[in-house]
């Protein structure tokens, strides 16, 4: 089979489960959870098996496999190109991508066990895998923003799983609202793209292998596009100041979790910056930029983790300092180690949660095979710092660094006031006729109080 | 009689939005003044898409408003006659010999595109007519678009310098309204008027996307009409329904877990509420995709709004989905019938022509951007 096929097959793969899934539910047929489970992990097992066949042809021949889907779509003189591209920096994360989603289906088939939601479970976990391919794999920043965006629906509903409560829910609304705010950073960088550079195509922008690529792109648009899509790839990876909605994404089951915000999800946002690398180079202010939002993530991360009460967010804050680093990596202009970071940091943290709800299990018997309670590491913070600092920092951190505080009072509230007051020409205000001022993006009064 | 492409095209999603909306009018609803109010409002849109002479097509807009005359007690009766008098005032004007017959002749098709668009200002007839009249009727009027279809078919071919000076100001107002109306959505929990405000806002970069002049531009909006018209009545349908099982859905105090007992329904909906606002896998992505890069030789302002306009629209449309299908436990619920077949498969049908010309494009596109190059020809644009 050509390599070009293969890599169609491994994008489409998930996309054709997804599809297959759902046509059987909506004309009635109800699969038992084995078929589903069986059916996702062939899938993600096919898939991983197609990266390896890419990833030798890549060793052996050092060639990147690339597959032209010729014109999408067109109109005048516009054509949407379809294009995939398995490169030095796409392929090791599409076959992480395979091996992760497919590792997390195989565990979920237990975990999940007698949900009312299984099916919708595995349905979103295909349509995840998708969208993140689809990232991984386009060509073009304008195929890039279709999978961009469907990660970030499956996100949103998958946190939103256990719908029964009002918590997910709102969480889910404030995950999604974050999202597509960060959205308009690569809708409107593609747009520069095109309007300044004259094209949104990986081989026009960048010729060259990965990360010896140059570009094409001006210093100006450099510039811009860069940090538009830093605001992507901010939102996308949970840095600062998008930060506040990762500990509500954990409200979604642990497997969705880790798969989500400890592997794949998170690391698209420096997927997209290493896919820019070249332009960060010609541009320094953009590179800045990355490097002082990743520096001040690091910080933060490492802060709200130590006081985080509960485990799944302990990991969270952890994902989210190290996401900070690689992002200083990638400012530094190291997208090799980078490149290895978001892979090493990926599997660590899926095992993590993973093991997340046996963590105290597993305390136990590290402990028991250690004879003891072993010492505590780290506290370089309690050591160092002066007590009045660390009170301050211990605030600080318990409030999330006021940034829910600093979304709701200088963003949400003030959009939320002005749709009102506009509201009030148009029809005359009725009782329970608005959301408080918070629900409206999803952030939760109570964090206020 | 004119059964060009335009026609055509527009014709049959029509038809096909008619037959979707009949299949699921619950059975409530259907009693003879609705049923000859659609019957009135289907037979005026189609003679207006037909229609040769603005003569007719005024005659086919006329007979659409009819139903709030003759059977509709509560509703939009006076912003739809007052469009149908500006467009009856353009037409007799249009027939008088002199320059500034003809201008004026020009304002009040203008006016009545307006009218009949609710572009801002006088757009608050739409989300309040939705609530106080049959919401699937009005829908049905509503996704004719015959304001955009006025445009396309007579106002710029008849007076193509007037229209490529308006068109510049009316695509402003557009825009404006397109942002507008999201912002007033955000903070309404109606599920009336947030429906009818995002489908006011959808609909006006139709309008904004003719000023491109570019064909990639206008067949993005004209394949914008597609998206609009196909999903704001899949939403109505299927809100609708649910309204009819559980009147509760129209000012949902709080979180109503109706997915629970209707996941048919709620997929459904999401699915149409989704596509709206142009998630990649339906064929709103690729409309907006065009619109886009339309807007990028010729537009930019609308290139920046249109992101902003539709990530104000995709967040509202979250919190309704959440609000009408999330949030309580299936105990806490009312019992209420899932999609019946009647229902499922009129849905099914809209959800197929979304998501199939999402995946495949090209067919759909190709179909709107013939008449796309004659507007943009008229227009003087590339």
């Amino acid at each position: 089979m050509p390599m070009e096929t293969v890599l169609l097959a491994v994008v489409v793969a998930p996309a054709l489960s997804f599809l297959l899934l759902s046509a059987l539910w909506l004309i009635g047929v109800e699969l038992s959870e084995r078929v589903i489970a069986r059916l996702t992990c062939s899938v993600f097992l096919g898939m991983t098996a197609a990266c390896a066949t890419l990833g030798w042809s890549l060793l052996t021949t050092g060639a990147t496999t690339s597959w032209d889907g010729g014109v999408w779509f067109h109109a005048g003189k516009y054509e949407f190109l379809l294009g995939l591209i398995a490169d030095r920096l796409s392929l090791p994360l599409m076959t992480l991508t395979a091996v992760l989603v497919g590792l997390v289906g195989s565990f979920s088939r237990r975990y999940m066990h007698r949900e009312a939601g299984y099916l919708r479970f595995y349905l979103l976990l295909n349509l995840f895998a998708f969208g993140s391919m689809l990232t991984l794999a386009a060509e073009s920043f304008d195929l890039l923003i279709g999978g961009w965006e469907l990660v970030g629906i499956s996100s949103a509903l998958l946190v939103a799983f256990f719908n029964q409560r009002s918590g997910p829910v709102r969480g889910a609304l404030h995950v999604f609202s974050a999202y597509r705010i960060g959205d308009l950073g690569l809708l409107l960088g593609v747009f520069v793209l095109h309007y300044l550079a004259g094209s949104a195509e990986d081989s026009h922008l960048f010729p060259g292998v990965w990360p010896m690529q140059g570009t094409t792109v001006g210093p100006f648009a450099g510039a811009m596009t860069g940090l538009l899509f830093l605001f992507a790839a901010a939102a996308k990876s949970a840095q600062v100041p998008f930060s506040s909605w990762l500990p509500r994404a954990m409200e979604g089951p642990t497997p969705s979790s880790a798969i989500f915000y400890g592997a794949i999800s998170v690391h698209l946002g420096a997927y997209l910056l290493l896919r820019i690398q070249p332009v960060l180079a010609a541009a320094p202010v953009a590179a800045i930029a990355v490097g002082v939002i990743g520096v001040l993530t690091a910080l933060f991360g490492t802060l709200l983790h130590r006081v985080a009460v509960d485990a799944k967010s302990s990991i969270a804050y952890a994902a989210m300092t190290q996401l900070g680093v690689i992002f200083l990596e990638i400012a530094l202009g190291f997208p090799r180690l980078a490149l290895l970071h978001i892979v090493g940091h990926a599997v660590v943290r899926t095992l993590q949660f993973l093991r997340a709800p046996s963590m105290l299990h597993d305390y136990h018997r590290v402990h028991a095979a250690a004879g003891g309670h072993l010492d505590r590491t780290g506290e370089h913070f309690e050591r160092l710092l002066p007590e009045g600092l660390r009170r301050w920092a211990y605030r600080f951190a318990l409030d999330r660094g006021f940034l829910d505080v600093l979304a709701s009072d200088a963003v949400v509230a003030p959009v939320i006031s002005f749709s009102r007051w506009l509201g009030r020409w148009e029809a005359p205000p009725k009782a329970a006729c608005t959301p408080p001022a918070g629900e409206a993006l999803g952030v939760l009064k109570e964090t206020k109080a | 009689m004119n059964f060009d492409l335009l026609a055509q095209t527009s014709c049959g999603l029509y038809l096909g939005l008619a037959l979707m909306t009949l299949a699921s009018v619950p059975k409530r609803d259907r009693e003879p003044r609705q049923l000859w109010s659609f019957a009135c409002t289907i037979a005026g849109t189609l003679l207006a898409y037909c229609s040769g002479s603005l003569v007719w097509f005024t005659a086919g807009w006329a007979l659409t408003v009819v139903p709030y005359w003759v059977w509709i007690e509560t509703g939009p009766r006076w912003p739809l006659t007052a469009g149908t008098l500006a467009l009856v005032a353009g037409t007799a004007l249009h027939s008088v010999p002199g320059a500034a017959a003809q201008t004026f002749s020009f304002g009040a098709l203008m006016l009545a595109v307006l009218l009949r668009k609710g572009i801002f200002p006088l757009h608050s007839w739409v989300p309040g007519g939705l609530e106080q009249s049959p919401p699937l009727l009005l829908g049905l009027l509503l996704n004719g678009h015959l304001g955009a279809f006025l445009i396309l078919r007579f106002a710029i071919p008849l007076m193509p310098e007037a229209a490529s000076l308006a068109i510049v100001f009316l695509s402003g107002l557009a825009l404006f309204t397109a942002v507008y109306t999201a912002l007033l959505a955000l903070s309404d929990n109606r599920s009336l008027r947030i429906l009818g405000l995002l489908a006011v806002s959808q609909a006006s970069f139709m309008l904004a996307g003719i000023e491109n002049r570019n064909v990639e531009g206008i067949t993005g909006a004209l394949v914008h009409w597609f998206v609009v018209a196909a999903a704001t009545t899949g939403l109505l349908c299927a809100y609708r329904a649910l309204e009819a099982r559980y009147p509760a859905v129209a000012n949902p105090a709080g979180y109503l877990g109706l997915a629970s007992h209707a996941p048919r329904l709620a997929v459904f909906f999401s699915i149409f509420g989704l596509a709206l606002i142009g998630l990649p896998g339906t064929l709103g992505f690729a409309a907006e995709d065009l619109l886009f890069h339309g807007s990028l030789e010729s537009h930019p302002l609308l290139g920046i709004a249109l992101p902003l306009a539709t990530a104000l629209n995709a967040i509202t449309m979250y919190r309704l989905i959440s609000r009408l299908f999330f949030g309580r436990s299936a105990t806490a619920t009312p019992t209420i019938p899932d999609a019946l077949p009647r229902e499922r498969w009129a849905l099914a049908g809209a959800v197929v022509f979304l998501v199939v010309g999402g995946i495949l494009p090209g067919t759909l596109i190709s179909l709107r951007s013939v008449p796309a190059e004659r507007i943009v020809a008229l227009l003087g644009g590339q």
